[in-house]
């Protein structure tokens, strides 16, 4: 671990000439900035000053915008068994995304990422492990995969494969996730399974997808090029930085007018401001009924965008034509909410949201506690008519402090909102995520829904809720992958108490050198109701490594492997080897592969990660990154397909592709759901008669994503959430607790924030954010170290079966007594500062080790299965006084919002 | 090891490291930067002289030591009478070349690595350690803070209290902080904390 003891250098070696240049994009946000790296023996010469002497080409010292290299971009690494300098700086070459070589702080000092036995990263995991006599021990491979395969094989046949539980990260490149899917839903066939940021495998945005949109539709430039542009729950600046200086900044400079809305304001939402732009600061959770109001006011105005409406909204008949929900994909199975979100169109939604006594702007805006001038200018910008009587062209984004406060509600609502506007499915006029991570998944198999125990009212089954499944018992081996489980989860103070008493608690604990032995110690602990954890990852996390696992398997990551993977405009780029993974991690689809084949199940004989890539092709088919064509063109080219990626460089290509056989050209789709595409388009792709060869050409890239290609316009009930919000509400001296990302941190925080000595200086521990207004009555200044603290941490406690329409409210869920209450309590240093509001806390989201996590509600949302993780309440006081409240070396006090 | 040598190479001129190899044992225990400072003969590279650095006042790590900082030149910048509280004054450091462009300011408050009597008298690159973007003319005082930026490229913002350290963006390390003496009412620039944009090492000036 870093520690905040950072010592600026003031100098760097330059590349030389003879430096080999190899293109990756950065790991870390769904931006994917494309990034060069020089690498060159060490001891071979650094690069000089004349432009004659550097790998850049230019003459230094160089001017503004032009290559540099900070100290932090150079590191020193093995390849080939030989020490090399990297230098890793931003592609000032590549034509998309960040164009100008433009960077975050985040992947600007990635090269710090590396592996490197003089800095932080020395403790990367570089031996598989078995936890003898409490201690991870290093072992062999064969040692470690042999215990591993045959308790993994005896839980599955003495207590069922759901007693197989896998918890893997969703986004860590598509030769792993395929196989891992691979792995755990075709060939282990669990349902109990699930990514890092959800206890169930459901979709992250319900209402996109009722409504037809696809997460990712829109390209970048799309969301530089409207009139106004709404962003909810996030700021950009902050979290996807480059997609905001390289495509959102330059249409603000441009007339854009853009709509904040969200609880604090930082960097991006005060430049906003400074540019004319709005900043609509709702309370956590309140969301949607300002979506409603700003609804009603565009439609008792008539400036919807009836054109729009009129030719691409399901009417009743439409939207009742089948919604691919239920089982039997008839509409009463829809959600089986009866009737609560389906519509009859645009004039039967209209009818419903003048009903809602919510929907008034007077209350809506009372309710989330903001000017209600702000509903009324909101409606005007994004809807009404220009003068000459053209639409302004209007764009909205969403992002996770959306929709995990409300996650059905808001949702639902803004997708209704958007299509009111017009967005969707045009150029500058689009809808979607902006997106956390990149997207490397890709499924090597389906999960299978028909085991999942839980039922909702009606006849639908959900997926496994896998934290409630664990917290019963159920789960007797549990399969982590690159993800800490316990703090990313909700409510996770209880969810660790539990692991403690299945895993360490158990009286079954490993006491023996003999490999049978241990195998029989862990069974017996399977058998007596406990849990055998085994993990993979980068870094030994705590609990889930360090406290908890039995075996620990050292992954090989970024950098390390020749890995494929997509951006959140589905730009697909290959991120190169270019050094040697530490000791004997390996990549992720080589550790399943051996343990598949030791459990006896065929189909992974992989050589080569461009052999995993190969073969998961045929599945992105149809899918939004499909890139099936990409393998078709490179095998006709006598290329492999990591080859004929690492051909696009960062320029990447954008999924869906498509192959024209008859001039050997690839084609990358610009945007989904792309109403504007022409014959002429298809002509050039060589597809004007439907799809030819292996070429599969979607509904999603010309329509939208529902039974007849068009929008469904849905109703967004407040009364499904709103008996949970009013009893979460804060009460006597509660406020509001929610978080999220810093700029500074990588959020996922395991390599950057702990290992990386100048961020380390920035963020050295948790931190708060609390309102002077809310500080004073406290006593709190900045720098004090303060308690955060809740004694109504609902969880849901049990895996219960839904018969009647209410039985998964909130309400009726505590009166039956399914909730409990429990307590939580992180400590954190407190800034007091006007960028977050008064009655609203907000700490980093992910600090492992001052989780605020277990500050917010384990509760799911009832329709979709997600958590909530912006909604928590806290009480806060102060302990004492921290040591940078004195001291000048690291953090700051200056609000976020100085612009 | 492969080492790359070749008749063109040994013809070439000093590279980085070559000069490295040259240059005096490393010198003592300075805090400030572990580098090697050049001893070959050139405009920028100064003669020895011995600073007083106290770089973190008032905390744990607050004690003054003798460090031996070679190579950065010693330059009258500002007078103490001259500085008014939050009214920047521009100078060229280490050198006049490209990306020497820095301010001093007093800023009224207690700062890190200030000198003067209130320890309030700091001074720091203005140009942004992400991508050069200028940071003339953004100097901003609110309330008890003390702020350059925002970057007008990429909205960057630095802690002027806090040796330069990023409070809200994208740049790669802090601001570079001047180091400053105060000998009466003069102010010497003696040295740079963290490596100014544009540059592969603040004493090579093109």
């Amino acid at each position: 671990m870093a520690t905040n003891y950072y010592l600026p250098e003031d100098h760097a070696p330059l590349p030389p000439k003879h430096a080999e240049v190899l293109t990756t994009a950065c790991d870390y946000c769904i931006v994917a900035c494309g990034y060069k790296v020089y690498r060159w023996p060490v001891g071979s010469g650094n690069g000089g000053l004349k432009a004659s002497e550097n790998a850049f080409g230019v003459d230094f010292p160089t001017s503004a915008l032009q290559d540099w290299v900070a100290p932090a971009q150079h590191n020193v690494v093995i390849h080939k068994n030989m020490p090399h300098n990297i230098i890793i700086t931003p592609d000032k070459d590549t034509k998309y995304v960040n164009t100008n070589g433009d960077s975050s702080m985040r992947g600007g000092l990635i090269a710090q990422k590396c592996y490197n036995p003089k800095t932080p990263t020395r403790d990367r995991l570089q031996s598989p492990m078995v936890r003898i006599y409490g201690t991870l021990q290093p072992v062999t491979w064969d040692f470690a995969l042999d215990i591993a395969a045959e308790v993994g094989n005896y839980v599955i046949d003495t207590h069922g494969r759901n007693a197989y539980g896998v918890k893997t990260y969703s986004y860590q490149y598509i030769e792993n996730t395929y196989a891992i899917t691979k792995y755990a839903l075709r060939h282990v066939n669990t349902a109990n399974f699930t990514f890092h940021d959800t206890p169930s495998d459901v979709t992250s945005t319900p209402g996109f997808r009722d409504a037809g949109f696809d997460n990712f539709g829109p390209s970048y430039d799309d969301w530089g090029a409207a009139d106004t542009l709404m962003i909810c729950g996030t700021d950009p600046y902050e979290t996807k930085t480059v997609l905001f200086t390289q495509h959102i900044m330059p249409g603000i400079k441009g007339g854009m007018k853009v709509i904040m809305l969200n609880p604090r304001e930082t960097a991006g939402v005060a430049y906003v401001k400074k540019m004319g732009g709005m900043h609509i600061d709702v309370d956590p959770g309140t969301d949607l009924l300002v979506l409603g109001a700003i609804a009603r006011v565009i439609m008792e105005n008539g400036w919807e965008d009836s054109e729009w409406i009129k030719q691409w909204v399901n009417n009743k008949w439409e939207s009742s034509s089948g919604f691919g929900q239920g089982t039997r994909n008839t509409p009463w199975q829809w959600r089986t909410t009866w009737g609560k979100f389906q519509t009859k169109g645009y004039e039967d939604y209209k009818k419903w949201n003048l009903e809602q006594p919510e929907y008034d702007p007077e209350y809506a805006a009372q309710y989330a506690n903001i000017d209600v001038k702000k509903i009324y200018q909101a409606a005007e910008w994004l809807a009404k008519p220009k003068a000459d009587g053209s639409r302004p062209k209007t764009s909205i984004g969403i992002e996770k402090g959306f929709y995990w406060s409300n996650n059905t509600g808001n949702t639902e609502a803004i997708s209704t909102l958007a299509t009111i506007c017009g967005a969707g499915g045009r150029p500058g006029q689009v809808v979607g995520r902006f997106g956390g991570h990149q997207r490397g998944g890709q499924r090597g198999g389906k999960f299978p829904r028909a085991k999942s125990p839980e039922k909702l009212p009606g006849r639908r089954k959900r997926a496994m809720d896998t934290d409630r499944y664990t917290y019963a018992g159920h789960t007797r081996f549990a399969h982590v992958i690159g993800t800490t489980w316990i703090q990313a989860m909700c409510g996770s103070q209880g969810l660790q108490r539990k692991f403690m008493e299945l895993v360490t608690q158990n009286e079954h604990q490993v006491r023996s050198y003999d490999k049978q032995e241990i195998i029989d110690t862990l069974k017996a602990r399977a058998d007596s109701g406990g849990m055998v954890v085994i993990n993979q990852d980068i870094y030994l996390r705590d609990p889930i490594g360090a406290k908890f696992a039995d075996i620990v398997f050292p992954a090989a990551t970024w950098g390390e492997e020749d890995f494929m993977r997509a951006n959140g405009e589905r730009r697909l780029r290959l991120y190169q080897k270019f050094y040697d993974a530490p000791g004997q991690s390996k990549p992720d689809w080589w550790i399943i592969g051996q343990l598949a084949k030791k459990m006896g199940f065929d189909g992974f004989d992989w050589k080569n990660s461009n052999e995993v890539a190969e073969e998961s092709a045929r599945f992105s088919r149809g899918s939004r990154k499909a890139f099936n064509m990409v393998k078709v063109a490179a095998q006709r080219e006598g290329k492999t397909l990591h080859q004929k990626m690492a051909e696009f460089g960062t320029d990447g290509i954008q999924g869906p592709v498509v192959y024209n056989y008859e001039t050997g050209e690839l084609f990358g789709t610009k945007r989904l759901h792309d109403t504007t595409k022409s014959k002429e388009d298809f002509i050039k792709m060589g597809q004007e008669n439907g799809p030819t060869g292996a070429n599969v050409v979607g509904k999603k890239m010309t329509h939208f994503n529902s039974q007849t290609g068009k929008v469904n316009i849905n109703k967004h009930p407040w009364s499904l959430f709103s008996d949970f919000h009013e009893w979460l509400s804060p009460k006597d001296d509660e406020l509001w607790f929610s978080n999220g990302r810093i700029n500074e941190i990588w959020q996922s925080g395991f390599d950057d924030v702990e290992r990386r000595p100048y961020t380390t200086q920035r963020w050295p521990e948790n931190w708060v954010e609390i309102n002077p207004e809310d500080a004073k009555k406290r006593g709190i200044e900045s720098g004090d170290q303060v308690m955060m603290y809740s004694d109504r941490v609902p969880a849901f406690k049990d895996t219960l079966l839904g018969v009647e329409g209410n039985n998964f409210q909130f309400s009726e869920l505590m009166k039956r007594g399914h909730i409990e209450l429990s307590k939580a309590a992180v400590t954190a240093v407190a800034i007091v500062t006007d960028s977050v509001k008064p009655g609203v806390l907000y700490a980093n989201m992910l600090d492992t080790r001052q989780p605020s996590n277990s500050l917010t509600a384990r509760v799911v949302d009832q329709i979709s299965g997600n958590y909530n993780y912006k909604m928590g309440v806290a009480k806060i006081r102060k302990l004492g006084e921290s040591k940078y409240k004195t001291e000048f070396r690291s953090m700051s006090w200056v609000p976020r919002n100085i612009g | 090891m492969k080492i790359i040598k070749s008749d063109k190479d040994q013809a070439r001129p000093l590279t980085d490291e070559d000069k490295r190899k040259q240059t005096a044992a490393e010198h003592g225990k300075c805090m400030v930067s572990r580098r090697q400072f050049l001893m070959y003969s050139s405009s920028t590279a100064a003669a020895a002289s011995v600073v007083t650095l106290n770089l973190f006042p008032g905390t744990a790590e607050a004690r003054t030591q003798k460090a031996r900082v070679v190579g950065y030149p010693r330059k009258l910048v500002a007078k103490v009478s001259q500085l008014k509280d939050n009214k920047p004054i521009d100078f060229n450091y280490p050198d006049d070349g490209k990306g020497t462009q820095c301010m001093i300011a007093k800023l009224g408050v207690k700062a890190g690595g200030g000198v003067g009597e209130g320890r309030d008298i700091v001074a720091f690159s203005y140009m942004c350690t992400h991508q050069g973007g200028p940071l003339q003319g953004s100097y901003k005082a609110t309330d008890e803070h003390r702020t350059l930026g925002q970057c007008p490229f990429h909205l960057s913002t630095f802690d002027l209290r806090r040796h330069g350290i990023i409070v809200s963006g994208q740049a790669y390390q802090s601001l570079p902080q001047v180091m400053l003496e105060v000998e009466g009412d003069n102010i010497y620039a003696v040295g740079v904390l963290g490596l100014l944009f544009g540059r592969n090492d603040n004493l090579t000036s093109a």
